[in-house]
């Protein structure tokens, strides 16, 4: 199976539109082969097909309180699930998902990573998290921080 | 009398932009306030753009209903435009709205409302152990299943309209493509899976037998004759709904909109009366009114926005404006009324509104609740498993058949996108002028439902519906967060950044 880079978020938000921004970067130019982009958008738990597909996902995310303002994080599968703190609602979001990954998929869990930004995002920002979602993308090492 | 007031209740499935706040007398609520604290404007953010651009912008408006948002720009569109779609249009549409209410209505039953049953409030409750397998968070069995189970439904709009998410494969007149017949086998093949599921783990039976279920003795005797109907997920909704109480609590304004939905082909297999599966209408109480889209109007007295007194959506504006109302105003949402009416919308509206027999009889018996309005969504894709199948069936026999009318142009003029969400009524007012969209205005299911106060004074739906409730704990409140989730407010689609939990 492939890899997947899944850029989610709100394009119509500031607070949320750094993965939009990113996936507009990624889109704009040929990928390497065998990497495959979605756009994500407020999907949610409507995600899970698109991991089913592949197996390594790398999401790229607006993330709030895992670093200083204006900087980049890779996060873990398991970190992220760690957020998930009740149940789902109209705003479950990646850490829901990632949480019932292992029980709702119908194909081994691939490999997920998230490289998060914190606060507001400059082009540069936006250009280091398309590069760097590439190479976790295309690396067959799962540890890549 | 010992009175308080408790603000900005820890409803942790609908939190976020929403606060509810109550008034708590002697126990039991005396008075509510239900608030929208987020702005959204996506009404002035369509001014100046292109005609088309409603099929694009609007379905970013929500991560569950953006296939409605859709289905509702078009429908404004060809109404401007004068175009009728032909029939596989019109089915293809079809499907695709319905199956995105299919899963909504599973998934808000078991993930949030009855996710409640597993709460600690309930620790007394006789079936709280099993509430608590079928529906911890993240973990229960009922909550996988229906993650399991639902997963796939949303991918017949990928394969009816060429991608998902950001679909926008409605246009004027009609759908951009033709699906080809693999695809629709496909889609037939998750739909029947889905069914299966549905009917063993959910109803219990099969939807015949559902549909023979005609008014509220017949419901209880169903609900005696077999294991299987018992231990379904709507059994077991009424089970632990009516020890917990919820038959008698949040019965709403007693008067339901629909604006109907789903057109019927001219050709097709599907009988309902009007033309469309769903009926439009206006009851109050369970007498019935034809729609009448002039009375709709929006109050903004109690709303942030520039007041002009209630206006037509035709005629309205989005205008915020917050200054110098300090303690009248208290919402970003609107009050949409109809005939000056507070009215409810959503699945038990539908119901009503059709008049269709269990929910009329359960409805005229004054039996109206929080738990009547949760049986009416989990059991609506009962009444719509056959639609889909039948006009699946129908994609394959006539496939080839036109998809769309005219050739997209879309001229000056005013229409309106009325349409049924999975949360209620959803409309789209659309004026175009000089090949421009010069005024664009939604009233949105939850802003029927979740409205402030109007000039009159008069609450919105679910804050009436939480009127004369008792509360045994104040600090947790767990009763009136079933009134309010069995309307399924939706307000918080709009950011999603992964937090930190503190």
């Amino acid at each position: 199976m492939d890899a997947c880079i899944i850029c989610i978020g709100n394009r119509r938000s500031k607070m949320d539109d750094f993965g939009p921004r990113v996936y507009e970067r990624l889109a704009a130019a040929p990928l390497p082969a065998g990497i495959r982009l979605v756009d994500g958008g407020l999907a949610g738990l409507d995600l899970l097909r698109y991991l089913e597909s592949c197996s390594r996902a790398v999401f790229v995310d607006a993330v709030d309180g895992f670093a200083g303002p204006g900087e980049l994080v890779v996060l873990s599968a398991a970190e992220v699930a760690d957020q998930c703190i009740g149940g789902y609602d109209h705003g479950a979001g990646l850490p829901y998902l990632l949480r019932v990954l292992p029980r709702v998929l119908d194909v081994p869990v691939p490999v997920v990573t998230l490289v998060g930004h914190e606060g507001s995002a400059d082009e540069q920002a936006v250009r280091i998290a398309a590069r760097l979602a590439t190479l976790i993308a295309g690396r067959e090492d799962k540890d890549v921080r | 009398m010992a009175s308080r007031i408790i603000r900005d209740l820890p409803f942790n499935r609908v939190e976020g932009d929403l606060e509810v706040s109550i008034e708590v007398s002697d126990g039991r609520i005396t008075d509510a306030w239900s608030a929208g604290t987020l702005y959204r404007g996506f009404e002035n953010m369509m001014k100046g753009r292109g005609p088309l651009d409603g099929l694009v912008m609007t379905p970013r408006i929500c991560g569950i209903c953006s296939t409605t948002h859709l289905t509702a720009a078009a429908r404004a569109l060809d109404a401007i435009a004068g175009l009728t779609p032909p029939d596989n249009a019109v089915r293809v549409r079809n499907v695709a709205l319905m199956v995105e209410h299919m899963q909504s209505d599973v998934r808000q039953s078991v993930l949030m409302y009855m996710a409640d049953f597993a709460h600690e409030a309930y620790r007394a409750h006789p079936l709280h152990a099993e509430a608590l397998g079928r529906y911890a968070p993240a973990a229960g069995s009922s909550a996988i299943d229906a993650i399991r189970e639902t997963k796939r439904l949303i991918e017949v709009i990928g394969l009816l309209g060429g991608q998902w998410p950001h679909s926008s494969f409605m246009v004027p007149g009609g759908i951009a493509f033709a699906p080809s017949l693999a695809n629709v086998l496909q889609c037939r093949q998750i739909v029947g899976a889905f069914r299966a599921w549905y009917e063993r783990r959910v109803l219990g039976c099969s939807i015949e037998r559902w549909a023979a279920v005609g008014d509220g003795a017949a419901l209880d005797a169903w609900l005696a004759e077999r294991s299987e109907h018992r231990d379904g997920e709507v059994g077991f909704l009424l089970r632990f709904g009516r020890a917990a109480g919820l038959d008698a609590i949040g019965g709403g304004p007693g008067a339901f909109l629909s604006y109907g939905a789903f057109d019927l082909p001219r050709e097709t297999a599907v009988a309902a009366a009007g033309g469309r599966l769903l009926a439009a209408g206006f009851a109050s109480g369970t007498t019935i009114r034809p729609f009448d889209a002039g009375l709709v109007a929006e109050d903004v007295s109690h709303a942030w926005y520039r007041d002009h007194g209630a206006l037509h959506p035709a005629d309205g504006e989005t205008a915020p404006y917050a200054s110098g109302q300090a303690g009248r105003a208290y919402s970003w949402i609107k009050a949409p009324r109809y005939d000056g009416q507070v009215i409810e919308t959503g699945p038990l509206a539908e119901a009503v509104v059709d008049g269709r027999p269990l929910f009329v009889d359960l409805v005229g018996a004054g039996r109206s609740s929080a738990l009547v309005r949760q049986l009416a969504r989990l059991t609506r894709p009962a009444l719509l498993l056959p639609a889909v199948d039948a006009w699946l069936g129908e994609l394959l026999s006539t496939h080839g058949a036109p998809i769309v009318a005219g050739e997209g142009h879309v001229p000056d003029g005013e229409g309106a996108g009325l349409v049924e969400a999975a949360r209620g009524a959803l409309g789209h007012w659309v004026r175009i002028a000089d090949g421009r969209i010069a005024g664009y205005q939604i009233i949105t299911p939850t802003a029927w439902n979740g409205s402030p106060r109007d000039a009159q004074g008069r609450r919105g739906a679910w804050e009436e519906a939480m009127i004369g409730i008792a509360v045994a704990d104040p600090e947790n409140p767990v009763e009136a967060g079933h009134v309010i989730r069995s309307f399924d407010p939706c307000l918080v689609c709009a950011v999603h950044a992964v937090r930190r939990r503190s």
